[in-house]
């Protein structure tokens, strides 16, 4: 089962994973599952119809728009990063939230590194299987390494701009 | 200027502690070269062919002499004693240490400077106008809006990993000197015949394997929607630029293939559902356009009595007032550039000490601010005319005074084969051999304005497609040989450059310039620029007189 | 005959491989014929040691007036450094081998490692 950090109220956890991540060509696992677009698209009704929680795992070309009508039965969204430089997943991201207001969970699967914690965090991220065998304290310190942010994004943080115009209303 | 508050510093502070750890986790074996690859150059920490090099950030290329005197100094402590100014109008250290670069991204934190987003997939360095605030051709100060978006883009969260790289210009004058149409976007401040401020978004120029002039996809776009027009833009880019290739990867080459409209639409509704959520609030803007306001002015006479005087007593204090000073929107002020080409030497590089003599002259007589070019030449934006003959004099002394902004051998060149691990030949002697040839400023002055650009590759550094000659180094055969383009602009009337003909063998090259300066000189009509005579005679005359040499 | 090169992690000063360590100066590079799979060999060593050096790889060489240099024109601006400050780099030492990388005949390509490697 690979190692699954969750971010909760700020702070990176260690936790089990109750899904099963299943591939196109696996048979059906007991309990939550997580399975890709096109595998949703042709058994999702029955998968859902079978009380079990389940997620939808996109690729870096699959866009969130395709996931609308269902995200309030979906339980996870998770975003594949093929690789490290590959930014895609952080745009479907950012829609999750800002566009499309999911509450559920937001996974960052593939080449998840640390040093992307921070900008995974901002667009709505909320669980992670870093592919670096990055501990849950050093993902929380990865995450929480810039005091400020400059600019508004799906994670609600208050950019500079509106820090100092607090700062003068305070003053 | 624009004054970092403890905010700015902090982020730059905890980026500083970032890369630190990095390079120790680097140093340890704890990552390997390839995962710290992307660490460092999104960092602007390349491995060139002698050392690593280190590209600092210049911001819309704007400096106050503090932080000038600590480019210098870091010049000195851990490169050579000297700094390379870029097009992108940022400063290349290149002869740096892995094992300081942690040391010198905290000195340069310390005057409010860094090295973020020099390079990587990332919205790299905004540039503008570097007559800005002192020209009185603009409608605004670009400065206010490549500030915003130098804030904007800092670590933006969904933008950082782009397809490819990303490059803003922005300009309010109708005379372009930041080459905004080769840009990813370029802005040009507009007043609407209300008065209303907007910019024309210039949308996907490029220079590299494949150049465009870039197509405008509006016309006019109301200042205060900035941040979530060009936040559209990035989300199209991002979702459907292509990643499979490199070499296709740029926002000029989604543009080509869906067509300006195809592409202008998708923004548009794009933008429709964005909404003005992420436009920065008014007040924000105030506060930027507030450090730019400028109130130092002194109330002159037009004409400056000891500047009429001076000119008339130094003829080469005449020559360097005709070509390097430039009209100011004050009276009885006036713009100085500063040429980093002196005859021989490299283009862009200035030496500690030459950096420090500017860092002085900026905060005697020049309001304590400096500009950088993309054209690799520095800037004074405000000097008294009574002050241009000491300003002047002081220049000449440290060797950068040479006249010839605009002329010939005022060169672009990129560091090409003697530095870049990417080039396949030489630019910077060949830059040197053409300034050499035109050494002669009568003659330099009679050509009139002429812009050469040099790159060592098909990246294009050096700008070689809009040069009204440009030149790109080749590797033929194992060779180095030199494509000659004419024609291409990276002005208001932008244009991508002509081949001339077959390639070139490095020791023909400056003659070759040579017979082309010739044949304009012979063909020109009144008052033609070099690119005025190209576009009216075409290319045929240059390439019989260059080529019929050959035989 | 062939030499190995990389650049040296901690400042980026080009190396050249001796006899199990790494030097500084093309003069003292260990050659092997075109043919001597030691070559093969040692770049892997070379390559092994990634917290010391980075980007190893062979260079081919040229005979030229009795001494060898490197073939492509890349190759031999890294031995002596860049053209526009000759004393920057290697060269600003001087002496025989320098003076001959200067003026080695034979053609010299612009590029020229035998594995090439990409790099930014």
């Amino acid at each position: 089962m690979p190692k699954l950090i969750e971010l909760k109220d700020g702070v990176a956890k260690g936790v089990e994973d109750p899904f099963t991540n299943l591939a196109d060509d696996q048979d059906l696992a007991e309990g939550d599952v997580i399975v890709s677009l096109a595998r949703f698209q042709a058994d999702g009704e029955r998968l859902l119809s079978e009380g079990r929680r389940v997620g939808v795992r996109l690729q870096a070309g699959e866009q969130v728009e395709a996931l609308v009508y269902d995200l309030p039965r979906l339980a996870v969204v998770a975003l594949e990063f093929p690789k490290y430089r590959d930014g895609r997943a952080y745009t479907n991201g950012r829609l999750l939230r800002d566009r499309f207001h999911f509450r559920g969970e937001v996974r960052a699967v593939g080449e998840v590194l640390r040093e992307q914690a921070g900008f995974m965090v901002r667009v709505g991220f909320n669980t992670f299987e870093p592919a670096d065998d990055a501990s849950a304290n050093e993902w929380q310190a990865a995450v929480h390494r810039y005091r400020h942010v400059y600019q508004r994004a799906a994670d609600g943080r208050i950019p500079v701009f509106g820090e100092r115009a607090f700062a003068e209303r305070g003053a | 200027m624009y004054q970092y508050d403890t905010l700015d510093r902090q982020m730059l502070a905890d980026r500083s502690a970032e890369f630190r750890s990095q390079v120790a986790r680097r140093l340890s074996g704890e990552i390997t070269e390839d995962q710290f690859k992307s660490l460092r150059l999104m960092n602007g920490l390349y491995l060139q062919l002698h050392a690593y090099m280190l590209r600092v950030a210049i911001p819309y290329g704007s400096l106050n002499p503090t932080q000038l005197r600590k480019l210098a100094w870091i010049g000195r402590t851990y490169d050579k004693g000297y700094g390379h100014f870029t097009t992108r109008t940022n400063l290349q250290f290149h002869w740096i240490k892995l094992r300081d670069t942690p040391d010198i991204l905290d000195h340069l934190a310390s005057v409010d400077m860094h090295a973020i987003q020099t390079s990587g997939n990332c919205i790299r360095n905004v540039t503008a106008d570097p007559y800005a605030g002192a020209t009185a051709e603009e409608v605004d100060d670009p400065r206010v809006w490549a500030e915003a978006l130098r804030q904007w883009s800092t670590f933006h969260p969904e933008f950082s990993f782009l397809p490819r790289k990303f490059k803003f210009a922005v300009t309010a004058s109708p005379k372009d000197r930041t080459a905004a149409r080769v840009h990813d976007i370029g802005l040009v401040l507009k007043r609407a015949r209300d008065g209303a401020l907007g910019f024309e978004v210039i949308v996907g120029g490029g220079m590299g394997r494949t150049p465009y002039v870039g197509p405008t996809i509006r016309e006019f776009l109301p200042v205060n929607r900035l941040m979530s027009y060009v936040e559209a833009i990035l989300r199209v880019y991002n979702r459907h630029g292509r990643r499979d290739n490199l070499y296709k990867a740029r926002i000029k080459i989604l543009v080509a293939a869906l067509g300006k409209d195809e592409f202008a639409r998708q923004v548009e509704a794009e933008w429709a559902k964005i909404g003005d959520s992420v436009d920065l609030p008014d007040t924000e803007l105030a506060r930027i356009r507030g450090a730019f306001a400028r109130t130092g002015f002194e109330t002159l006479p037009p004409v400056s009595d000891a500047f009429e005087t001076a000119k008339a007593a130094t003829p080469a204090f005449a020559r360097f007032a005709r070509n390097n000073l430039k009209p100011h929107k004050k009276l009885g002020y006036t713009i100085v550039e500063i040429s980093l080409k002196g005859i021989g030497d490299t283009p862009g590089d200035a030496t500690s000490e030459q950096m420090e003599v500017v860092a002085d002259l900026a905060e005697r007589y020049g309001q304590g601010d400096i500009r950088v070019t993309h054209e690799q030449n520095l800037v004074l934006p405000h000097v008294k005319l009574d002050d241009a003959r000491a300003v002047w004099a002081a220049l000449a002394e440290a060797g950068i005074a040479t006249p010839n902004i605009n002329l010939v051998s005022d060169i672009i060149a990129c560091p090409g084969l003697d530095y870049c691990a990417l080039a396949n030949a030489r630019a910077i002697p060949i830059a040197q051999h053409i300034a050499e040839k035109f050494r002669d400023q009568d003659r330099a002055e009679r050509i009139g304005e002429l812009k050469i650009k040099i790159s060592g590759c098909i990246n294009a550094c050096g700008h070689h497609h809009v040069g009204h000659i440009g030149i790109l180094g080749v590797d033929k055969k194992g060779e180095e040989f030199y494509q000659l383009t004419l024609g291409g602009s990276g002005a208001e009337d932008a244009s991508v450059g002509a081949m001339l003909g077959p390639a070139l063998p490095y020791d023909r090259v400056a003659d070759a310039v040579d017979t082309l300066v010739e044949v304009y000189l012979r063909e020109r009509q009144d008052g033609e620029r070099f690119l005025d005579t190209f576009r009216r005679t075409g290319v045929a005359p240059f390439k019989e007189a260059v080529y019929a040499e050959a035989h | 005959m062939k030499a190995l090169t990389a650049n040296r992690l901690t400042d980026g000063e080009v190396v050249f491989w001796k006899a199990g360590h790494w030097v500084e100066r093309f003069a003292n590079a260990q050659l092997w014929t075109d043919d001597d799979p030691a070559a093969i060999e040692t770049e892997g060593q070379g390559k092994a040691q990634a917290t010391v050096v980075i980007d190893v790889y062979l260079i081919d060489l040229v005979e030229s007036e009795g001494l060898w240099a490197p073939l492509s024109y890349r190759e031999r601006i890294r031995a002596l450094g860049p053209t526009n400050h000759p004393h920057h780099g290697k060269q600003a030492e001087g002496g025989a081998v320098i003076e001959a990388l200067q003026h080695a005949h034979g053609a010299a390509r612009s590029t020229g490692r035998v594995n090439l490697i990409k790099r930014k």
